[in-house]
């Protein structure tokens, strides 16, 4: 339908409302990061980068990064290969149990997060594992995977079966048509997919809360400083952590920018 | 151009950005006509009927329906209709639901809309059972009659029909084409269709508009369309043609090989070619005749047969001439010529079969 | 091609499957286990009686199973009414934009919702970001909006935007622009196109994000604790305190089984409704 003008500015300046209403906490959180007081007040009367070297110098919070990225990079590995075949199975094979399993695969993502921590929580203690940062890796694959294998199945569906096919009839093996032909086309669905389990996994709180044991990560030692006693780190950290996690964004964004000038022209 | 028009373009202009789409086209539709614009894809023929159903503002110009300009109503308040490409049934309402859906916009009593609609089923050949169908259940052929059906259904002036065969299989649109002619006929509405097909435009319409660019070429009957076509593109896209570039000078027409026969029959299109900037002569593959030894006629040229191609009830034959030129020739397989590729032939047809198409000019032709 | 096909189906989803088996079906199995066991045992070799069930009750902690529930199902309510334009516009207006909005929402998406939701808080409390600079601008501050049942339902509708807006644009791109315009042709206003096509045309979609929102908000716990100061507590944040605090596994599991059956029911429910090769790109 000939969509008006008048029409196509009003929901460009709605789209821009929604927009900075999800980022404005963030801007918050960024000011209230370089304001110098203890207990913060807006206006903010004197700016001050103080908290951030503090930050950075602290053990404590080396720590906490140290642990979040630990679990992330893990993560992100294992639901690399989880989501490429598991994208296999949801997207390209026609088994008999297809519809099924792509069932099960949505569950988790509609499953409460904090439900799920705490019943791992048990489970874990149940069989006698003692919760640490390594228990949480299972935790964030539980959701994240699933996660993964979508990102990775969008891929696969625009994958053409004859393309396998023809790689069959020319004689390739199961282990190479996986290797020469579905790895390599897959490829930018499993990066993607790479990259939101990256940043899923070092954002991630509920899951981690009840799953790291004596372990802690950074989302988990914020929430614990918001609900109780307010350290004035909290803001620094919180917006070094968007900052970190924005840059890798933009970073992935920029390799793929550069990969796709490089490549050769066809 | 009609008398009483129920339809009226005055210089209609569309442009999208830097391109113009349509350059300021006039167009006068009859009542009850079946009109049909043909032209190739991105000849404009889309932004017409886009326009004309309100679906796009015009950048200039004016629609009228009868005396009421009907340009700046929006496309609910307009009384025409159109039937889609893809016929945008709604997937989720049934055959019944479907036709009356225009009725109940227009808050018609159940019991009124689904006799309508009834009607309307019958009046397309469908049972009446198809009223509670699911339209994902019908056929390409019933899908089409459904959305006839809900076209009709609430009585609009003038029905546009936006390629709507285009999808179907040959035999189906061949047997729809007719229906839809026929469809015209017991209605007695005013038919506005659109195509690429020439075919389609020749079985169904009353008149035909071709475009090309934005504008039209030529406006007119079937016959005439095809017979006498106003400028090269419209001679191609009509079917197979052959052109010659010709000039002339004290009578005689020249070009091409070509041997024409002093006489009265070419001496006035010798006065027309002469008359016109650029000249080309015209005639087509079903006129050219294989001359026998010592046979004449208005027009003469010679070649070798280049090759025979049999289309069924029909043969063309393809004849290079001593200019290079690929010209067709056909026959029907009853009048064949006997002989083989490689042989020297003499190609003649009489001046009241060809035709001058003036001030175009003539782009040579790769075979 | 079909017998390889099926062969290879089953090994692909076995490394998958072998996740969800151990940390996903087998906890919630001994969370089942445990919901019907005596309360404050450790141990699932006891004999089942269904007491912390009973404790539910009389406890009133179906009190916050309703809070959460009544929250999660008015965010729903209010996401498809804020979101419905945008994704609107996403499917059928924008070109470029649609993708630049698309970029910022899934940003937002990976920064933690804890930190977000604090940014609430600096926001909106008496010398936040909005009433700090008020007051220094005109002199005229307004009380803290935190700390109640509203500002928790606002939180929820702000971190689970996302889980509504790309659904519905995913189902509103699916309604073919013919039917629109055919329904105008045919006479309807645009408000008949949206009520008798858009909107049936997208259920898919709708009900997708509805059920989303709905189930991930009913388990939700952060809004209540750092928007709400729990002005209402929510059901998640009960379980964990049965858990943690409360040292009484059975009644965390037996809540968290009521919300399990709930939500699962619904999940399920929906998820066998969409067809998820037609969404996700397989005609």
């Amino acid at each position: 339908m000939g969509t008006s003008r008048t029409t196509r500015i009003a929901l460009t300046i709605y789209g821009i409302i929604i927009i900075a209403f999800l980022y404005l906490p963030l801007v918050s959180v960024a000011f209230a990061s370089v304001s110098k007081a203890r207990y913060l007040t807006f206006p903010i009367k004197r700016y001050s980068t103080g908290w951030f070297s503090e930050a950075l110098a602290s053990t404590e919070v080396r720590m906490l990064a140290l642990t979040s990225l630990k679990i992330a990079v893990i993560v992100t590995i294992l639901s690399m290969i989880i989501g490429f075949f598991g994208a296999l199975a949801f997207a390209r094979y026609q088994w008999r149990y297809r519809s099924l399993f792509q069932k099960l695969v949505l569950l988790p993502i509609f499953f409460p997060q904090t439900v799920l921590g705490l019943a791992l929580l048990m489970w874990f203690n149940s069989l006698g594992i003692i919760p640490s940062w390594k228990t949480a890796i299972v935790a964030h694959l539980v959701w994240i995977a699933p996660i993964a294998t979508l990102i990775v199945a969008i891929r696969a569906y625009s994958f053409d079966p004859a393309l396998e096919e023809a790689a069959r009839d020319m004689g390739a093996s199961t282990p190479v048509i996986l290797r020469e032909i579905t790895l390599p086309l897959l490829m930018p669905g499993i990066v993607a997919a790479g990259l939101f389990s990256f940043l899923l996994s070092w954002g991630n709180f509920p899951l981690s809360l009840f799953t790291t044991g004596a372990d802690s990560t950074l989302p988990e030692w914020l929430y614990a400083k918001m609900v109780s006693g307010y350290s004035p780190l909290v803001p620094t950290l919180g917006i070094l952590s968007v900052i970190g996690s924005f840059l890798l964004v933009i970073a992935a964004l920029a390799g793929l920018a550069i990969y796709r000038a490089l490549r050769p022209q066809k | 151009m009609p008398a009483n028009p129920i339809l009226r373009l005055k210089s209609v202009r569309k442009t999208f950005g830097h391109f113009t789409a349509l350059h300021g086209i006039d167009l006068a539709i009859e009542e009850g006509e079946f009109f049909t614009i043909v032209g190739p894809s991105g000849s404009g023929k889309s932004t017409i009927i886009r326009l004309l159903v309100g679906m796009d503002e015009l950048t200039s110009g004016e629609i009228w329906l009868r005396d009421k300009r009907i340009d700046q109503i929006p496309a609910n308040l307009r009384p025409t209709c159109m039937v889609f490409q893809s016929l945008a049934l709604f997937p989720h309402m049934s055959v019944g639901q479907n036709i009356e859906f225009p009725l109940k916009l227009r808050k018609i009593d159940p019991a009124k809309r689904k006799a309508r609609a009834i009607e309307l089923l019958q009046l397309l050949h469908l049972p009446a059972s198809y009223y509670d169908k699911r339209v994902t259940e019908c056929s390409g052929g019933e899908r089409q009659r459904v959305a006839l059906a809900r076209a009709l259904a609430f009585d609009p002036e003038i029905l546009f029909f936006d390629e709507p065969l285009s999808a179907l299989d040959y035999r189906l649109r061949k047997s729809l084409e007719k229906e839809l002619k026929d469809l015209h006929a017991r209605t007695g509405k005013t038919f506005v269709y659109i195509t690429h097909s020439l075919e389609e435009a020749l079985v169904m319409s009353d008149r035909i508009a071709i475009m090309k660019s934005g504008r039209f070429e030529q406006i007119s009957d079937a016959d005439e369309i095809y017979s006498k076509p106003v400028s090269r593109f419209v001679a191609e896209f009509m079917g197979e043609v052959n052109l010659f570039q010709v000039t002339a000078s004290d009578g005689r027409i020249e070009g091409a090989g070509l041997i024409a026969a002093p006489g009265d029959a070419t001496s006035t299109m010798a006065e027309r070619i002469t008359a016109a900037r650029d000249a080309t002569l015209m005639i087509r593959p079903e006129y050219v005749q294989f001359l026998a030894d010592g046979q004449v006629a208005d027009f003469e040229i010679s070649g070798t047969l280049n090759g025979i191609y049999a289309l069924g009830s029909r043969i063309h034959y393809e004849v290079k001439t001593g200019s290079g030129q690929i010209l067709t020739v056909e026959k029907l397989r009853e009048d064949r010529y006997d002989g083989s590729q490689g042989d020297t032939v003499r190609l003649g047809w009489s001046a009241a079969s060809a035709h001058v198409i003036e001030d175009t000019p003539f782009e040579e032709k790769v075979a | 091609m079909k017998r390889l096909d099926g062969k290879l189906g089953t090994l692909a989803s076995l490394p998958m499957l072998v996740v969800l088996a151990l940390a996903f079906i087998a906890p919630l199995g001994l969370v089942a286990i445990f919901s019907i066991l005596p309360e404050k045992v450790f141990s699932i070799v006891n004999m089942p009686n269904f007491s912390a069930f009973k404790t539910m009750v009389n406890q009133g902690y179906y009190k916050s199973l309703l809070w959460s529930l009544f929250m999660a199902f008015a965010a729903s309510t209010i996401l498809f009414i804020i979101c419905w334009p945008l994704a609107y516009g996403m499917a059928k207006v924008f070109k470029r934009f649609a993708l630049i909005i698309t970029i910022a929402v899934v940003m937002s998406l990976f920064v933690s919702e804890n930190i977000r939701l604090f940014g609430w808080v600096l926001t909106l409390m008496k010398g936040g970001l909005i009433e700090g600079y008020l007051r220094h601008w005109t002199g005229v501050g307004f009380e803290s909006p935190l700390y109640n049942v509203g500002i928790i339902i606002f939180g929820i509708v702000y971190v689970y935007l996302p889980f509504m807006l790309f659904p519905l644009a995913q189902g509103i791109s699916m309604v073919p622009e013919d039917a629109r315009q055919a329904a105008r042709d045919l006479g309807a206003t645009r408000w008949q196109v949206l009520t008798q096509i858009d909107l049936p045309l997208a259920a898919p979609g709708i009900m997708v994000g509805y059920l989303l929102t709905f189930v991930l908000a009913a388990g939700a716990m952060a809004e209540a604790k750092i928007l709400g100061g729990r002005a209402v507590i929510a059901i998640a944040d009960d379980i964990q305190t049965a858990f943690t605090y409360g040292q009484n596994w059975p009644l965390g599991s037996a809540l968290s089984m009521v919300l399990i059956v709930l939500i699962g029911t619904l999940a399920i429910y929906g998820i066998a409704k969409i067809d998820l090769d037609k969404i996700m790109g397989r005609d």
